[in-house]
């Protein structure tokens, strides 16, 4: 029976070895251990001997070919024999054994993605990417970290540049927090950086801040529902202030009088806070518009006055509310005032008097702040900032009379009411204050 | 394996014995006459002198040690000092019959041989010889002390005597004018021009190095003979056992001849062992060895039993009778021979040894049969010598050892170096850096055949030198010029340039290299220049060690990277370190060859370039195309520097994928230290310590065609020397770098080059550089491998996970913090 002669394989790299010389040509007699040809890898060289005796039936590679391995060489067998059958399958040459890369399919799954959230953001930042923002002013404040574990890298910086999202190198050193820019392609400019006080609060990636030294604390719930509130605020709400004053001469007059014999008759110690909550009180209702709520695209006009006092507690800010300030006495308003504020500062305030406010009142005029920006309390439409006293000159019957001036700073919704109706609420509040002796007759 | 010799199954298990010879125990025996007419009456007072002036050099340092004060001379010496005050007689009585060309190694406790040979040097060269080589060495510095500070009375050999003593106290010193600028010291003294060759701290490491001293002689028909001293205690070294083994194989005498063509005289080297009892405590007759006599080793290495005797080692009479006998039989071409020479260390191991481990007695007993004193009543019963003349000769000597103290410890006369203001004194020293094409070029390269004519090279002419042809087709495995045919090109060229290269290690010859590396060069090259070694990696790096240190270069192969920790002493401390400690008056031409292979599971498939790498004074390079191949074996072999070549066994047979016009044809050199850019890019670095070059521009395709980063792949080609200006360069550019290889990553050269990395482009990183190694494991099975080497995959995993989110891209790999952490806590 005819054999197959194959090419053996020496060693387990070897591929295919080179015919080097044969020994025996077709139709030649072979005895079995004869040598029937040489070959050689890359290495050594050998000889094949025939496995069997018989006639050398077919050879299929001649002397010099590369012969795969495994693939037969040639036929023994006998006369007549098929040999044709053990002829190598076509020449054409099996591509390289070099198995295609296995690659890891990137099986996309879009969850995995893992777009970076704002939790992830760890204020890290590559020293690449720091000096290419450094190099373009790019806003680091709004970069969104694609970095492992929220690390800010040079892509993210590239995309602010991208986009335009610059600082300019003055308003830098102040840059606390992310500002819309006003400048061209959205830059920000030195201007763009009067946010009120309460926003430096909000958690941000600062630009590189001088000196190693700082300390991380955690902020504690109430800070995180007032930065909350106070973004909320500023960035859902239309929001200016106006600033006005009015001559404080007989309100501190009463005053005056009110800390001499107001105990004799009983009366609390009533104070300046006290007097502009209830000429407040008194005139708001006359401006729907500023005691109002807006919600979502209605407006809640309300018929009563609930004040909220904006307190300084040790644990921060908070705005307990004086419910139905219209309907209280001066000293009776005053009573109240001092109970909630108390309460807040003691922090045993019952959460029911920590909401429901229709406007705001924060005074800052005990701290010589002469003119602010308060934020509102959303949903309310405005909130009074009362500032501090400075002595101003006005003209009585021709002569420059010098005279106490308050302060107040109103901040209101532009989507409620526009500039005219705040100033109205205004100039109504300044009569009132500047003749506090007649409103209390009213 | 040659074919020319026949393994008859028939003969192997023929039935008989083994016989031996007796092994003569010190039976020397001749008679003060007979002596009389062998020596004259100036050589026999010699012999005392010489026995007295080293009894007297380590008596002043047994003082200075333990006393601080010699002779009323204050001296604190915090460095080594191990004595041989006992042993005088075997050191004068080996050094008497020897003369330059023969070349003495020695141990830890040599100062009495270098002495002993020093003076026996002097002795035999004359005036003119022994001036010029006194001025010529260190231009002069060491002679220049003694001529102008102490009075030699005009005569050249008692100058060369003050010169002997002050360079080797010097040297003790660390002064900048000992032999080796201090840099050697006590246990390495040395110098070359009276033979003195290096000794050696590490104890049995002479043994090796001796012999490549003698495989130098041997190949390149050198004059002399080479001795190998050691301890008994260093007998169960297996250096010194590789070595008496390789010494005596038997191809020597029976192939390297080759048919009348060349010598086929045996290897010119002594092993001789002062066998002072004591491996430190250890008593080697008796408790730590087995073999009673040191002498019995010989049968056991060769039929000739290596021509071992015992001497008395307390005669110096008997020991200058075996060697000129042992010396006689080397020249003749009947080496090796071994001597087994007993004496006794009266002194202390060091001055530290409180000698536990012997009693009072004994110590009493062996001072009593002082070798100096029994000579000296043998030269006064013979009336050789009065003993008022040999009084006389000791008083001189005690007076001209006080007066080299005081030179040796003068601050003025005998600085140290300072590192202060020469900074660089010592780094200068590291490396050689000559390019010397060939070590002799007086001499024609023993050759069978003309270059061209070598089948191989032949071979190599038809083949085609680029991965793919010219219509991108892969070019057959068997047409290729591949990583193999890189490296035979410059080690065919050199072998025909430099007739001192040989090339030895395991199959070298008739296998051609495990790797096929040396195929076909047999017919080429004859055996003394290029034969297979025995299975013994300690003789065969040490002994390239001592054939470079005569002046030879050599490349040596240990097959199998991991096969390094077999010869870590020889790479480690000998190969890396002479050329400094000898104040750069040896070089190292020495290429190391090292293959990194795979498939072959834990033991077989290790990329152990960190440790070369650690070493200070090593060369290490790991090419991995046949150009980068060529270009730095041609550097390699150019060079005068130890260099450890790694190879990798993935890449044996890849063909030219890189450089455009494929492999350069001719001389081709690229030099060490630089890096090489594969594949340019610019969004990320992709830097590759060897094979997995090609796993990385498999990542680096990926990486553009899936998701459009592009990568630049930095081939780092060396090790050491590295020069990071283009890795800088690159990071600058891309931000991002990955450094990649197959070694395990803890404590990786891919570790050291992160760390440099992030130091010199800090500001630049967009990330922190990150390793991909392979995990701190044992290399698993084949079929396992994936899991262990860094794949392509891993690569891009590292790159998104550590580096650069990739938006969709799934991580096969844990790369994390958490992961990093958990796996450092476990070691893992």
């Amino acid at each position: 029976m005819a054999i197959p002669v194959i090419m053996p394989r020496q060693g387990q790299s070897v591929e295919s070895c080179i015919i080097t010389s044969w020994n025996k040509k077709v139709g030649d007699t072979v005895e079995k251990g004869e040598i029937l040809f040489s070959y050689e890898t890359d290495k050594s060289s050998f000889d094949e001997a025939a496995p069997e005796s018989g006639k050398l039936l077919a050879i299929f590679h001649e002397e010099g070919d590369d012969v795969p391995c495994l693939e037969n060489v040639c036929v023994i067998g006998n006369d007549g024999e098929d040999a044709a059958q053990f002829a190598p399958a076509g020449e054409a040459e099996a591509a390289p054994a070099e198995a295609a890369p296995a690659e890891a399919k990137a099986e996309v799954a879009p969850e995995a993605a893992a777009p970076v959230t704002a939790q992830q953001i760890s204020g890290a930042i590559s020293p690449r990417a720091r000096a290419l923002a450094d190099k373009t002013g790019a806003d680091l404040l709004k970069a969104a970290p694609t970095g492992p574990n929220g690390r800010i890298i040079e892509r993210d910086v590239q995309s602010l540049v991208d986009r335009g999202l610059t600082v300019s190198g003055a308003a830098s050193a102040e840059y606390k927090t992310a500002v819309e820019g006003s400048g061209i392609n959205g830059k920000v400019m030195l201007g763009d950086l009067n946010a009120p006080a309460a926003a430096q609060e909000v958690p941000a990636i600062a630009p590189a801040v001088s000196g190693p030294e700082y300390e991380d604390v955690k902020m504690p719930n109430i800070r995180k529902i007032i930065a909350k509130q106070m973004c909320a605020s500023l960035s859902g709400m239309a929001q200016l202030t106006l600033n006005t004053s009015f001559d404080a001469t007989k309100i501190m007059d009463l005053r005056k009088s009110l800390k001499a014999g107001g105990e004799a008759l009983g009366l609390p110690n009533i104070t300046i806070n006290d007097i502009i909550l209830f000429a407040v009180s008194r005139v708001i209702l006359n401006h729907k518009g500023v005691n109002a709520h807006c919600l979502e695209d209605t407006i809640r006009y309300f018929n009563t006055v609930n004040l909220g006092v904006a307190v300084d507690t040790p644990k921060g800010l908070m705005v307990p509310t004086l419910f139905h300030a219209e309907k209280l006495s001066l000293s009776e308003l005053s009573k109240s005032a001092k109970g909630i504020i108390k309460a807040a500062q003691a922090g045993s305030i019952s959460p029911d008097l920590l909401k429901g406010g229709t406007f705001t009142i924060s005074n800052l005029g005990a701290m010589g702040i002469e003119s602010f920006t308060p934020i509102i309390n959303p949903p309310q439409t405005a909130i009074l900032g009362v500032d501090c006293v400075t002595r101003r000159l006005k003209e009585v019957d021709g002569e420059d009379v010098v005279y106490p001036a308050m302060g107040l700073s109103l901040t209101f919704d532009h989507r409620v009411l526009d500039g005219a109706d705040a100033a109205r609420f205004l100039k109504d509040l300044v009569v009132a204050l500047e003749n506090f002796d007649l409103l209390l007759t009213k | 394996m040659p074919k020319s010799q026949y393994v008859d199954p028939g003969k192997a298990f023929e039935a008989g014995y083994i016989h031996f010879e007796d092994i003569p125990v010190c039976q020397y025996n001749k008679t003060l006459k007979e002596e009389l007419k062998l020596y004259s009456k100036e050589d026999m007072i010699r012999i005392y002198r010489d026995m007295q002036i080293i009894r007297e050099f380590e008596t002043m340092l047994n003082d200075v040690k333990t006393k601080s004060n010699y002779n009323g001379v204050e001296y604190n010496n915090p460095g080594p000092a191990h004595l041989s005050i006992g042993q005088e007689a075997s050191a004068v009585g080996e050094a008497y019959s020897l003369d330059i060309n023969d070349l003495s190694f020695g141990s830890h406790r040599s100062h009495g041989e270098i002495l002993a040979k020093g003076l026996s040097s002097i002795e035999k060269l004359d005036d003119k010889e022994l001036y010029d080589i006194m001025k010529e060495f260190l231009d002069g510095a060491v002679l220049s002390v003694v001529e102008k500070h102490m009075n030699a009375g005009g005569n050249v050999k008692e100058l060369a005597i003050n010169f002997l003593l002050y360079g080797a106290l010097a040297e003790i010193f660390a002064r900048k004018t000992g032999f080796n600028r201090g840099l050697g010291g006590s246990m390495h003294a040395f110098f070359i021009p009276f033979g003195l060759m290096p000794n050696n701290a590490i104890v049995g490491a002479s043994a090796p190095i001796a012999l490549g001293a003698a495989l130098y002689k041997r190949s390149n028909h050198k004059p002399g003979i080479v001795i190998s001293n050691c301890g008994d205690g260093a007998t169960g070294r297996g250096p010194v056992l590789e070595s008496l083994n390789f010494a005596s194989m038997d191809q020597i005498t029976k192939l390297w001849g080759m048919d009348g063509k060349f010598s086929d005289g045996g290897m010119p080297i002594l092993f001789n062992v002062f066998n002072n009892h004591y491996g430190m405590g250890g008593q080697t007759r008796g408790e730590t060895m087995g073999f009673d006599m040191v002498a019995r080793l010989g049968a056991g290495f060769n039929p000739s039993q290596m021509h071992a005797e015992r001497v008395n080692g307390y005669d110096p009479l008997a020991v200058i009778d075996a060697v000129s006998r042992k010396k006689k039989l080397l020249l003749e071409g009947k080496g090796p021979a071994l001597l087994d020479v007993v004496t006794y260390r009266v002194s202390g191991h060091s001055p530290s040894d409180s000698s536990t481990y012997r009693t009072a007695e004994e110590i009493e007993a062996w001072k009593a049969a002082d070798p100096i004193e029994a000579y000296k009543t043998k030269l006064v019963l013979g009336k050789v010598a009065t003993i008022a003349e040999l009084d006389q000769i000791k008083e001189d000597i005690t007076k001209r050892m006080t007066e080299i103290m005081k030179l040796a410890i003068n601050d003025e006369i005998s600085p140290r170096m300072d590192l202060n203001k020469e900074p660089a004194a010592i780094a200068s020293m590291m490396f050689s850096n000559q390019k010397v094409v060939s070590m002799d070029p007086s001499r024609e390269a023993d050759v069978m055949m003309p270059k061209e004519d070598c089948p191989r090279v032949k071979e190599i002419k038809g083949k085609i030198r680029t991965s793919t042809d010219a219509n991108g087709k892969p070019v057959s495995k068997m047409k290729m010029y591949n990583v193999c045919d890189g490296l035979f090109e410059p080690i065919i060229d050199k072998f025909y340039e430099d007739p001192t290269l040989i090339a030895y290690g395991e199959d070298n010859r008739d296998w051609g290299g495990a790797f096929g590396v040396y195929k076909k060069m047999t017919e080429a090259i004859p055996y003394h220049r290029f034969f297979n070694s025995p299975i013994s990696e300690s003789a065969i790096v040490g002994s390239a060690v001592g054939y470079a240190m005569c002046g030879g270069r050599a490349i040596v192969e240990l097959m199998y990277a991991d096969f390094i920790g077999c010869a870590g002493d020889e790479i480690f401390n000998q190969m890396a370190k002479w050329q400094a400690m000898s104040a750069g008056i040896l070089k190292m031409p020495i290429v190391l060859r090292v293959s990194v292979g795979s498939k072959y599971g834990a033991q077989h498939s290790q990329d152990w370039t960190a440790l070369c790498a650690h070493i200070p004074g090593l060369k290490v390079v790991f090419p991995s195309t046949p150009s980068d191949a060529k270009g730095l074996m041609t550097s390699a072999l150019n060079g005068t520097d130890p260099v450890v070549f790694f190879e990798s066994q993935r890449v044996y047979g890849f063909g030219e994928e890189f450089m455009k016009g494929g492999v350069p044809e001719g001389h081709y050199e690229v030099p060490f230290g630089e890096p090489d850019i594969k594949r340019a890019g610019k969004d990320v670095t992709i830097l590759t310590i060897g094979a997995v070059l090609y796993r990385a521009m498999e990542a680096a395709k990926i990486l553009e065609e899936k998701y459009g980063i592009s990568a630049e792949v930095i081939d780092t080609r060396s090790i050491v020397p590295f020069n990071y200006e283009k890795v800088v360069e690159s990071v600058k550019k891309t931000g991002k770098v990955l450094i990649v290889g197959d070694a395990c990553e803890r404590g990786s050269v891919m570790r050291d080059m992160a760390s440099n990395i992030t130091e010199l482009c800090f500001d630049y990183l967009d990330g922190p550089p990150v390793v991909v190694g392979s995990r701190n494991w044992i290399t698993p099975s084949f079929e396992l491998e994936k899991s262990f080497f860094p794949q392509a995959s891993w690569i891009i995993d590292a790159l998104a996970e550590k580096i650069l989110p990739i938006p969709g891209y799934v991580p096969t790999q844990n790369f994390t913090e958490i992961e990093k952490i958990e796996r450092s806590k476990k070691g893992i």
